[in-house]
């Protein structure tokens, strides 16, 4: 199994030369030579075939994926209205309205916000979660099975019951803090606490995945680690952090940057948590995000030169923090695996 | 490994488990209550008895057979296709040698990092030249192919087939189609059910790119069910029952498949 | 194990083949994308917000026809309708055979030339007031909507929480307290003094609603130049968010999860209702005893929306659709919708009818709501001018009374922001 990876990179060389001469090679063994035609054709469908199967990625790729890209940057230079299409070549503009409109700003904020307030504790919940599963339980597949049961609830039905659980005046959260209490919070109104609800949705429906990930990570670690620092008087607490931790560090890479992609994309939690009627993310955009700007410029103001530009803006803060996670992880691995 | 839990573990565990299935629970005792005991902040915590006259006036509000059908439609078709292409293309990067094929791969990864959100305006603009918009057609094409899927699929198939198999029918004359269809696609099988399985629950729930493309008459069911919940009676016990109502069909598949998606979610990381 | 795996496999492959096969049947049956099916019966959608009672007209259609059959595509709010159809209507395809309009939003629809049907025909001259179907002319005088009703306003009530803060409970007295803002406030101030809990009216977006239908140019002027910062709406917006510190405002967007909850939970105890509104409020209330309609507005008369049906021009079955929308507008059935939902006719024949004239609305303590609408428009004196950008700097205004209700600004600071987003719709 190890070897596989050497055996894809180096092996096809090596491999390839005696294959090639191989009919020529099968005619003096016995065996009928075949007709001239055939063996070109072999020969075509064996040099034309990779090409064939990979290409409708590549075709569809380049019509859906490729295509938008250039031709957001193309649109992002323009004036360009929803309804009349293009207009003319306005450079930079787009650009620097957008950097320039306090909401950009702000919904950056609420952006990075959310997303640290999801993804932070949802990685730690998940580590946990996992270690926990990392035992020899009864009804394994049942209690990983339970776990998992959030994912395939739709963000939109998270959104909607998780609001309703959320209301200002009469939900049922807000009744729960006042029998201890509390005064009731204003999680459609104040900018951090309406943070902390949709951080719950996303929370909510992540973190068994996640944790799930982590746990194969953690199973693929050798046992004898274990049984080694056992032996040298290592306790459970100190076997997962000095152990298990480092070793499943390449998965946590994979989770932070998969969630960041994903999380900083956030769009149909807040849209649907906001209950005003322009449905930007509250009065004052204490909740908006930066996919809820990109729809607002685009359908609702109807500017799609706008909307292109804060969608290259929302890629450059993606990439970025898809930079600095993987610096950082390495980073706080490779302390860890000073010692 | 001779770690033996003990409550701690089950009694965390099992108060997680209880996390899980709480919100789900909401919806559905909210959905069996009428208005005026939804409204309240704290109903009873036993369900009542009006959840199928709820959920009656939910599919009459909205779109919903319709919705509910597109929506299987535009996940099944896509589901398919990404594990038909994928598993052609993942065949092709694990197994056969051409020109360019490093490279290549690099730029299927890379394109892994793309989020769609980007596309969206271009592909509003494109959807609307072919005046596909407002039709399903416009949410399905954008996801005949994953990048993601044919890494997946080459990933496993980089193992799961051995060379001297292929190089054996090549020998033995097999064509390439030949060879992929009798060799390739039965070793596939287990990665393939799972990226359909992936793929069918990515499209369900995806709503962003529907939201523009398609019209209020002709949603998927996220659509329709934004439109629910925007309703101009904001009745819960209405929209809840409409919500409960609409993840039922992910819970069947969950309740068929979660093996399966466990371990594709395993099985996932120690790939990738 | 190995088998066992295997045959999991084939179970579940086997299941994916039945699910496609399922799906492509479900296409199959509902996916006609012209309206148009094989046996020659074309569907029309009609597509709504709000509550337009149409549902039972449509009902008597499709019964009475067999091959125009009508479907009701129904949409929450306004603000949602308004985003998909400006979307739908750049993308040349996705909108209804026939599309509903608020009011507010109808000069918008004007400018959009050519994307709606020309709707002019002699069957229908006449039929709507002489001020409503001014509304729906263009500037080539085509007619590109069919008016479905007006909104006259009149004030809705709690008689029972009334009762409970001293105040008259009877319809006419009540009428008598509130003929000005400042005596509708006065009043609001005397009831929140007796009733703490509950707030005078049931939000800040409402009243100035109310308030803005009764302003000669609240945003633009006659030329369609935007113009916010005039003396009149510099009044109206010192008085909501002025009201919003004496504590007269339930503080709630109005349509929100907490504004609807509101009305089973003594939220609040009076409202500008127009006649649509009835709907609503009755679907809000349910159970809840005490509504009542008095006959007065403060500070005069005052219209808020009514709505219009318009063909777009992209559909595929123009004159069904034609057809549907001026069936659906003409007088026999907007009396009926006025019986269902409370929409006022707007046109002259349904406002003579006796079924309107001696209307009564049992969930209103039986209010002659007839009458009252009738006499409500009857004392509307000013029409706002409306030009192209009002829906939109409407949606600016709300979001600005929201955010001095909901505490995240003060009222100087949500004003300045206000005059940027004006700014930024160009």
């Amino acid at each position: 199994m190890s070897n596989s990876t050497t055996s894809r990179g180096g092996g096809t060389q090596t491999v390839s030369s005696p294959r090639e001469g191989s009919p020529s090679a099968s005619g003096p063994t016995g065996r009928a030579p075949r007709p001239e035609w055939r063996q070109r054709l072999t020969r075509l469908d064996v040099r034309l075939s990779p090409y064939l199967y990979i290409s409708p990625f590549f075709l569809l790729f380049l019509v859906v994926g490729m295509f938008p890209l250039g031709y957001t940057a193309w649109v992002s230079v323009h004036d360009w209205s929803l309804i009349g299409g293009k207009g003319e070549f306005v450079g930079l503009d787009n650009f620097r309205e957008v950097l320039g409109n306090p909401y950009f700003t702000k919904q950056l904020v609420n952006t990075i916000s959310i997303f640290l307030l999801s993804s932070v504790p949802q990685i730690v919940i998940a580590v946990v979660l996992a270690a926990l599963l990392d035992n020899q339980l009864r009804g394994r597949t049942l209690w990983r099975m339970s776990i998992l049961l959030p994912f395939v609830v739709s963000p939109v039905a998270v959104a909607i019951i998780f609001g309703s659980l959320y209301g200002d005046r009469y939900g049922l959260i807000n009744e729960l803090l006042g029998y201890v209490g509390i005064d009731p919070i204003g999680w459609h109104t104040e900018r951090w606490a309406s943070h902390v609800a949709i951080a719950t949705m996303v929370n909510w429906r992540w973190t068994g995945y996640n944790a799930l990930i982590c746990l194969a990570a953690m199973q693929a670690v050798p046992r004898e680690l274990y049984e080694a620092a056992a032996i040298d008087g290592a306790g459970r607490v100190r076997q997962f952090v000095s152990i298990t931790l480092p070793m499943i560090r390449p998965t946590m890479i994979f989770v932070v940057i998969t969630s960041t992609i994903g999380g900083l994309q956030i769009f149909a939690e807040p849209r649907l948590f906001d209950e005003t009627n322009a449905r930007n993310g509250g009065s004052d955009r204490q909740f908006g995000t930066i996919t809820m700007l990109i729809y607002d410029f685009g359908w609702q103001l109807r500017d799609l030169g706008r909307a292109s530009a804060t969608a290259w803006l929302l890629f450059v803060v993606i990439c970025a923090f898809g930079i600095a996670n993987f610096l950082l992880i390495r980073r706080i691995g490779a302390l860890g695996g000073d010692r | 490994m001779t770690r033996r839990p003990g409550f701690l573990v089950y009694g965390l565990l099992a108060a997680f488990l209880v996390g899980s299935a709480a919100p789900l629970y909401w919806s559905f005792l909210l959905g069996s209550h009428t208005k005026e005991i939804a409204a309240q902040g704290v109903p009873p915590l036993l369900p009542g008895g009006h959840f199928w006259s709820n959920a009656e006036r939910a599919i009459a509000t909205i779109p919903f057979w319709k919705a509910i059908g597109n929506s299987l439609l535009v996940s099944t078709v896509t589901a398919c296709s990404v594990v038909f292409f994928c598993t052609l293309a993942g065949y092709a990067f694990a197994k056969l040698r051409f020109r360019g094929r490093g490279p290549l791969l690099v730029f299927v990864i890379a394109t892994m990092a793309i989020p769609t959100q980007l596309g969206v305006v271009p592909l509003f603009i494109l959807m609307s030249e072919f005046g596909w918009t407002g039709s399903i057609t416009s949410v399905i094409i954008p996801w005949l192919v994953t990048a993601f899927g044919v890494f997946f699929m080459r990933q496993y198939l980089v193992d799961a087939v051995p060379d001297e198999l292929v190089e054996a029918a090549r020998m033995d004359g097999c064509s390439q189609i030949r060879i992929f269809w009798h060799v390739a696609a039965p070793a596939a099988r287990p990665a393939a059910a799972i990226l359909w399985l992936f793929t069918f629950m990515q499209v369900w729930t995806d709503f962003f790119w529907p939201l523009i493309a398609l019209p209020h008459s002709n949603p998927t069911i996220q659509v329709a069910l934004n439109q629910l919940q925007s309703g101009f009676f904001k009745d819960y016990s209405l929209v809840l029952a409409g919500t409960t109502l609409a993840t039922i069909p992910l819970l069947v598949l969950f309740v068929v498949a979660g093996r399966q998606l466990v371990a594709g979610i395993m099985q996932g990381a120690v790939k990738g | 194990m190995k088998t066992s795996k295997t045959r999991r496999y084939r179970l579940a492959s086997s299941a994916l083949v039945a699910l496609t096969l399922a799906t492509t049947a479900a296409a199959c049956g509902g996916g006609d994308d012209d309206g148009t099916t094989a046996d020659g019966v074309t569907t029309i959608t009609v597509a709504t917000f709000n509550e337009f009672g149409y549902e039972g007209l449509i009902d008597e259609w499709n019964a009475a026809n067999d091959d125009i059959k009508i479907e009701q595509v129904k949409v929450g709010t306004w603000d949602d309708a308004k985003a998909n159809l400006y979307t739908k209507l750049a993308a040349g395809s996705g909108l209804s055979d026939i599309e509903a309009i608020e009011g507010d939003a109808m000069p918008a629809i004007l400018a959009e030339e050519g994307a709606f049907e020309d709707l002019t025909d002699d069957e229908v001259d006449g039929r709507w007031l002489p001020w409503v179907e001014e509304k729906t002319l263009n500037a080539d005088g085509q007619m590109i909507g069919y008016a479905t009703d007006i909104g006259p306003e009149g004030i809705c009530y709690r008689s029972d929480l009334f009762e409970k803060a001293g105040l008259p409970t009877d319809r006419e007295e009540v009428a008598g307290l509130m003929g000005t803002w400042d005596d509708y406030f006065a009043l609001g101030e005397e009831f929140i003094k007796k009733v703490p809990d509950t707030a005078w009216y049931d939000s800040s977006g409402g009243l100035a609603q109310a308030m803005l239908n009764q302003v000669e140019n609240p945003f633009e002027t006659d030329d369609n130049t935007v113009e916010v910062e005039n003396d009149e709406l510099e009044a109206v917006w010192a008085d909501v968010t002025g009201n919003i510190e004496k504590g007269l405002s339930t503080k709630l967007p109005q349509w929100s999860d907490d504004w609807t909850a509101s009305f089973q939970n003594d939220g609040f105890a009076t409202m500008a209702c127009p006649g649509w509104m009835l709907g609503v409020v009755e679907g809000n209330a349910e159970g809840v005893k005490g509504w009542d309609i008095a006959n007065v507005f403060p500070g005069g008369g005052g219209n808020w929306g009514g709505s219009f049906l318009t063909v777009p021009a992209q559909g595929e079955n123009i004159e069904e659709a034609k057809e549907v929308a001026a069936w659906l507008t003409a007088p026999e059935q907007q009396v009926k919708a006025f019986a269902a939902k409370g929409t006022f006719p707007s046109q002259v024949e349904a406002l003579e009818s006796g079924e309107v004239t001696s209307a009564t609305n049992a969930f209103f303590n039986d209010a002659p709501t007839g009458e009252i609408l009738a006499e409500r428009a009857q004392a509307v004196t000013v029409q706002p001018y409306k030009g192209p950008k009002y829906s939109d700097i409407l949606q600016a205004f709300q979001a600005a009374v929201l955010r001095v209700d909901d505490g995240s600004q003060d009222a100087a600071q949500s004003w300045d922001q206000f005059l940027t987003d004006v700014e930024a719709l160009g």
